[in-house]
């Protein structure tokens, strides 16, 4: 499964739920995939996803909100975890697509093949979900319905696939229609 | 800043419409943050970044932050500021604790204190530097730059050695 084929089947579940979406090919792929007012790119800020998103969970305690994150992206912002893992939000679910690179830079390695993530979120108080195949994604979003955030998903993917567009649109924009779509 | 004017300035601004207080503590306003805690309104990060981050998508649900840092905290961030606080036009107070600005500072102030007020005209960021008469009138400034949907930045000088 590459990166475009996971976020196709995870938006899909998804719906209308709010997504705070990591820099990079992440964003760029959800723009491309399915582009919607309650998707937030964060296309600057490197690291940060997960950080706005806890602070929109925190705000919004009756939507459950999804942070789309990369691996470069959060070992970039570990402390994130700690963070989160004490505040606690039941309404965070943080997917880490994990392909082991930084695939937006021309693929340099990040080391989650060599530690292990999920045990770093454990001990940070995340229910930790991984997944290798579309079949184990498309079911594990029924699954965490019954369980109380914050819960991570590490979905396993491949490098590789066609470079989805850039986003095109005016940041304020962006911001703009994914505050009113928070009001809904 | 004296204990009790930054207790009452901690009590303004949770008055008049900051509801989350967010950072990475510095000494030069212990008693600004002690007063957050005992209204339990502080979140307490490991970077200052993350702070901002967190500001920022509770700005996005509408609910107003302050952020709180030391200088040094406040270098860590110029790209978060630039590339999400600045560039989607993100309300949020950040509040500043100076050090380097006394010369006989810790050395290892010195030089980013020297070049704190050209960091904040570099990024564009308005900013206050507060003393014990002005930091009401400077927090009705803050409030309503951020009302209008501008960050902006209060500065609070460390004036003492301990």
């Amino acid at each position: 499964m590459i990166r475009k084929e996971a976020i196709t089947i995870a938006v899909e579940k998804i719906n209308n739920q709010p997504i705070v979406s990591a820099n990079g090919f992440i964003s760029r792929d959800l723009f491309e995939v399915c582009d919607k007012n309650s998707n937030f790119y964060m296309i600057g800020s490197m690291g940060l996803a997960s950080s706005i998103g806890l602070g929109v969970a925190l705000k919004n305690t009756k939507k459950t909100i999804f942070v789309f994150d990369g691996d470069g992206n959060i070992l970039m912002n570990l402390g994130s975890l700690i963070t989160i893992g004490i505040t606690k939000p039941k309404n965070l679910v943080h997917i880490v697509f994990d392909n082991s690179s930084h695939e937006s830079t021309g693929g340099q390695p990040t080391a989650t093949n060599k530690i292990q993530l999920s045990k770093i979120a454990k001990s940070a108080n995340y229910k930790v979900f991984q997944v290798k195949t579309k079949n184990q994604l498309v079911k594990i979003f029924q699954k965490i319905k019954l369980v109380s955030g914050p819960i991570m998903i590490i979905v396993k993917i491949e490098k590789g696939g066609i470079i989805s567009k850039r986003i095109n649109m005016e940041p304020t924009k962006i911001k703009n229609r994914f505050m009113d779509s928070l009001k809904k | 800043m004296k204990e009790l004017t930054q207790k009452q300035f901690f009590n303004f601004l949770f008055n008049n419409g900051i509801e989350n207080f967010i950072g990475v503590p510095d000494s030069t306003m212990k008693h600004f943050i002690d007063e957050g805690f005992k209204k339990n309104k502080i979140i307490i990060t490991t970077r200052e970044e993350e702070a901002i981050g967190i500001a920022a998508g509770m700005s996005l649900s509408k609910s107003y932050s302050l952020v709180f840092m030391q200088n040094a905290g406040f270098a860590n961030s110029l790209s978060t500021i630039t590339s999400l606080v600045q560039l989607y036009q993100i309300p949020m107070i950040f509040l500043i604790g100076w050090r380097g600005f006394l010369k006989n500072d810790a050395p290892e102030h010195t030089k980013i204190g020297k070049i704190q007020p050209k960091l904040l005209q570099a990024l564009s960021l308005q900013s206050k530097i507060l003393n014990e008469k002005n930091w009401k009138a400077s927090c009705h400034w803050a409030l309503k730059l951020i009302k209008g949907q501008k960050p902006c930045a209060l500065i609070l000088k460390r004036d003492f050695i301990d």
